[in-house]
């Protein structure tokens, strides 16, 4: 194939989510056969998840630890000097969270648990910037989706090319109506006259 | 690479918990003219355009911008330069992906808001590259998450590259070619430019081309 024809097809924004997918599929299939190391030296590190279970935990695998308002739980952020009271609510439980947590060994595991799930000082405190532009993402495509159900954008029902199309082929279509009416006009008088002789 | 072989002196930080922004006078300098640009976008009417094709014909070819798709993509225009500035003075690898996929949708909205049938459309296959795209992006940050133990460029700058490092950067680097469309995945988005409203179009090119430079900037920061 020619490179100009090739050149030609890349013109096309039909092809380009294609060539994206195929282009990305060969670097993540190279993907397997890259080394993975995981370094064990992380942020907002956590036990593993079977140690608290073995030891009976009912915040497992999410008990970091901590008293609230009083002793800091364990988070082990980046810049500690930036957050100086991280970890003081981090053990925090609803009276309702407390009462699951005595009668279920895996409160730890649900939605509903307070460490790691509604009070998540990681999301709302060290990485609070992440989570108002998470937040945004969300509200922009929320406004843009608003603002196209509203204004019905892609209206081809009143585009002009599409409403002289559809023009044409009415003409058309009546045209070709109307001659089929002459023709059985002009046989229905000549049976008539054919009956009158 | 260290920030003050690329960026010149560290003017300063500015500490949110675990993201700290850094200032250094390359990264300020693209900063301030994409606010001041944003500026002029808030304050500028749009241009009418008139279709080439019609020329000959004697009917009133001028395609016009209404009131209402005006506010919608002015609106969308100053988000999109505010988010583009935020992404030049970010110091978290996680944290420009985020500025990075706003930048992104915020693209699609602004195109979105027309009423031109074809740009619909390759503004459409736009959309699918840059929804594909939160993989790559998202994924080559979460895998230098995993190799390094940190997100913060200040501490990644220091870091050794490992070939998991340089996997996950390639895995970025193409989330952000898709995600700002440039070659060879720049026809869907050449094809949303032909459209009224020059200064929100202006700035979806714009944006792009600040994220290239900056994100050139943080792939030398991770790797180097």
């Amino acid at each position: 194939m020619r490179i100009g024809v090739l050149w030609n097809k890349l013109a096309d924004p039909k092809n380009i989510p294609r060539l994206f997918a195929f282009s990305l599929g060969i670097i993540l299939i190279i993907g397997f056969i890259v080394p993975m190391a995981l370094n064990p030296d992380q942020i907002y590190v956590r036990p593993d998840p079977q140690e608290q279970i073995d030891e009976g935990l009912a915040l497992a695998p999410y008990d970091r630890g901590g008293e609230p308002l009083k002793e800091a739980g364990f988070i082990n952020p980046q810049y500690p000097e930036n957050a100086a009271s991280l970890g003081m609510i981090t053990g925090y439980m609803s009276p309702l969270a407390e009462w699951i947590s005595s009668i279920s060994p895996y409160f730890g595991t649900s939605i509903y648990s307070s460490p790691g799930g509604l009070v998540d000082e990681i999301l709302y405190y060290t990485r609070g910037f992440d989570t108002i532009l998470e937040s945004s993402i969300l509200m922009m495509s929320f406004i843009i989706a608003s603002w196209l159900s509203i204004n019905y954008t892609m209206n081809r029902k009143n585009d002009a090319d599409e409403i002289k199309k559809d023009m044409k082929k009415a003409v058309n279509d009546s045209v070709h109506v109307a001659r089929e009416v002459k023709a059985n006009d002009a046989k229905a008088r000549s049976k008539q006259l054919r009956r009158d002789n | 690479m260290d920030f003050v072989t690329l960026g010149g002196n560290l003017l300063g930080t500015i500490p949110l918990g675990d993201i700290v922004l850094y200032v250094n006078p390359f990264n300020l300098f693209l900063f301030a003219v994409l606010l001041g640009f944003t500026a002029l976008i808030a304050v500028s009417k749009p241009e009418t355009q008139v279709e080439a094709a019609k020329f000959n014909t004697l009917d009133n070819a001028q395609v016009k911008v209404d009131e209402k798709e005006f506010r919608q993509r002015r609106f969308l225009s100053v988000i999109c330069g505010i988010a583009s500035a935020g992404a030049m003075i970010t110091g978290d690898l996680f944290n420009f992906t985020l500025f990075m996929a706003l930048v992104g949708i915020l693209n699609i909205g602004i195109v979105s808001a027309v009423k031109q049938t074809s740009v619909l459309n390759s503004a459409f296959n736009y959309g699918l590259i840059a929804m594909m795209c939160s993989l790559p992006l998202f994924g080559g940050a979460s895998i230098i998450l995993a190799s390094t133990g940190t997100l913060s460029l200040a501490v990644l700058s220091q870091m050794h590259a490992s070939p998991m490092v340089v996997f996950g950067a390639i895995l970025m680097l193409i989330g952000i070619l898709g995600e700002s469309g440039v070659a060879p995945f720049f026809a869907s988005k050449a094809e949303m430019f032909r459209t009224p409203g020059s200064p929100f179009i202006v700035i979806i090119h714009l944006s792009s081309l600040f994220i290239i430079v900056r994100a050139v900037e943080i792939l030398l920061l991770v790797l180097w």
